[in-house]
């Protein structure tokens, strides 16, 4: 492999890795405030895609696909949480059960209104292109999908460390108590933070939609990548989750084009030996 | 009133074991084939409750232990080996993949062993359908057989039900056994335990790979049944069905597998002549069981007895 082509996988595993980042850190930060395994976060990525697949259909509008898809999440989101989820606070196995089960209606939905194949959204005008780089063309999307990555993950940095919001929600996730002590609305707090983690997967469908392809199982596909990548990087950590989308991205580019039979336990070798070293994951705070 | 009391148990035992040799000279063989469904599906149910139930330990990827025994079964069949030769390829790629589950969930407890051994089941999962050249892929492999003693529906029946039984009481055995109490203790206090010498890590370890036998058996019961592997048997709502399963019977009870086997099998059976959404009522049960029956059909009649005795005395 020339040293071309190597950068070539390397830009593919990034911008897949990229996506990842989108779904992963939802899924990080609902964990770091609520403790909640969302592993109903696939299925939401995946209706968000679908809608937002229909709604480009409709309107042609990329943008408005993106709103669309990842509206719908968000409502899916905030329904789980409203209706479902509030009943079992603070017990961590029912929730993840819940979460089983809200996954597994969400999808079989999909496929009883969307039907089983595959769907995509073709690339929207402006980035539909290719960037000379070196002596090849390489989609302009799939560097639109990094950019997009790096401008949400330092966004979600800067809310984080530097806002007044940010600031209620680290005090939610150091101490729930103290947090309710002082006024704050912690309940408030997690069902906004629970409907934000939704939309991000929203969006993270309709980026996908036009990097890969969605259909039926697409969700659990996804879900096992997002799963890897945090529990490499460290539950609730959004470092963790950045570090752990672009080293499964790359991992994922490369084992495709080596041992493309083997590429799920590429993926899925790192989290093993990561695990026996540092069971925590990467970036884990110090946890009981 | 002791006496009969207690009593009840043995005679319910009789009861139930003369049921099961019965069924096949009453019951339409339709019925019989479901009730091997249900005592596979009751195996299943129990490995993972074997965890869930000492440990505290929820894994939704058990069905990734018992696809590998059954893809051993099946790929040692496709090459016309024999029945031991079968055995044994599913025996150590049983080992193998349940020492794997072991390794990297031992440090690991509560939702995280739980996230690990769903991304575990769904790498056997996809392992199942891009390994192609061992597995088939999509297309699944064809040609394995039962063995000539069990071939007929009814010799099969009896077996599976032999195997159950011999499952369930190992299992309970474990349960009652200073291991079993071990498990009991880490689910409690992990630091308890530790600072009484015994080491959390070994024994979580111990108990993957124990769970995993178990699993191991319903996966080969499992490709005998269908005589076919496909990576479906791998997916993630199988792994899934066998968590609702034990919690619809009552986790950590010796029976409530078998009980909710039977209510899932019977469900899955009689709602899919009706509605087309299989997979939407298995959420839905999900959920409803999860918010109004956490302790399970057993864990239920146990609450109601215990209430019932201390009225009476």
């Amino acid at each position: 492999m020339s040293l071309d082509e190597l950068a070539l996988q390397a830009l593919n595993g990034l911008s897949f890795g990229a996506l990842l980042f989108l779904l992963a850190s939802g899924f990080t930060l609902v964990f770091g405030l609520m403790k909640i395994v969302n592993l109903a976060h696939g299925a939401f990525y995946l209706v968000g895609g679908y809608v937002g697949i229909a709604a480009y259909g409709a309107t042609r509008s990329f943008l408005v696909a993106v709103l669309a898809g990842a509206t719908t999440a968000a409502l899916f989101g905030l329904a789980s949480e409203r209706l479902l989820l509030r009943r079992v606070r603070g017990q961590e196995l029912p929730e993840v059960l819940l979460t089983v089960g809200i996954a597994l209606i969400i999808a079989d939905a999909c496929l009883a209104v969307f039907g089983g194949n595959p769907r995509s959204i073709p690339i929207p005008g402006p980035l539909s292109g290719s960037v000379r780089l070196g002596s090849y063309a390489y989609p302009a999307y799939r560097l639109f999908v990094i950019a997009l990555a790096l401008a949400v993950g330092v966004a979600l940095y800067l809310v984080q460390h530097r806002t007044r919001l940010g600031a209620l929600i680290r005090a939610g996730v150091d101490d729930r108590e103290i947090a309710e002590a002082m006024g704050i609305n912690v309940p408030r707090v997690f069902t906004a933070m629970f409907v934000f983690g939704g939309a991000l997967a929203g969006l993270a469908g309709v980026v996908a939609a036009g990097l890969l392809t969605l259909r039926p199982g697409a969700d659990t596909d996804i879900l096992l990548f997002a799963l890897v990548v945090v529990v490499i990087g460290g539950l609730g950590s959004l470092q963790g989750a950045a570090v752990g989308s672009a080293l499964i991205g790359l991992v994922d580019a490369f084992s495709k084009v080596w041992v493309p039979e083997l590429s799920y336990f590429a993926v899925f070798a790192p989290m093993a030996i990561i695990l026996m070293v540092r069971p925590a994951g990467l970036f884990a705070r110090s946890r009981p | 009133m002791s006496a009969p009391r207690r009593a009840l148990p043995a005679v319910a035992a009789a009861a139930g074991v003369a049921g099961v040799v019965a069924a096949p000279y009453v019951l339409p063989s339709f019925a019989v084939y479901l009730l091997t469904l249900t005592f596979i599906a009751a195996l299943l149910a129990g490995s993972v409750n074997l965890l869930a139930g000492l440990a505290g330990l929820v894994s939704i990827g058990h069905a990734g232990i018992a696809a590998a025994a059954a893809y051993g079964v099946a790929w040692a069949a496709v090459r016309d080996l024999g029945i031991g030769a079968q055995l044994a390829v599913a025996a150590a790629l049983t080992l193998a993949v349940s020492v794997l589950y072991a390794l990297t969930t031992m440090r690991t407890s509560g939702i995280v062993f739980l996230m690990i051994t769903l991304a575990l089941g769904m790498t056997v999962f996809g392992l199942a359908l891009k390994l192609s050249s061992v597995t088939g892929g999509q297309n699944g492999l064809t040609g394995v057989r039962r063995p000539e003693a069990v071939e007929e529906w009814w010799q099969f029946y009896f077996f599976t039900a032999a195997v159950l039984g011999a499952c369930l009481l190992a299992l309970a055995v474990i349960s009652r056994s200073p291991f079993g109490l071990v498990l009991r203790g880490i689910r409690e206090s992990p630091s308890r335990m530790t600072s009484l010498g015994y080491s959390v890590t070994t024994a979580k370890f111990a108990a993957v790979v124990l769970s995993g036998a178990f699993a191991g058996c319903a996966g080969v019961l499992l490709v005998w049944n269908s005589e076919f592997m496909s990576p479906s048997v791998a997916s993630f709502p199988r792994s899934a069905l066998a968590v609702v399963t034990v919690i619809l019977g009552g986790t950590g009870t010796l029976l409530g597998p078998l009980v909710g086997a039977g209510i899932v099998v019977a469900g899955e059976y009689w709602l899919s002549s009706y509605v087309e959404r299989w997979q939407t009522v298995l959420g839905a049960v999900f959920i409803l069981v999860v918010l109004f029956a956490p302790r399970g059909v057993v864990g239920m009649i146990a609450d109601l007895t215990r209430r019932s005795r201390k009225e009476g005395t």
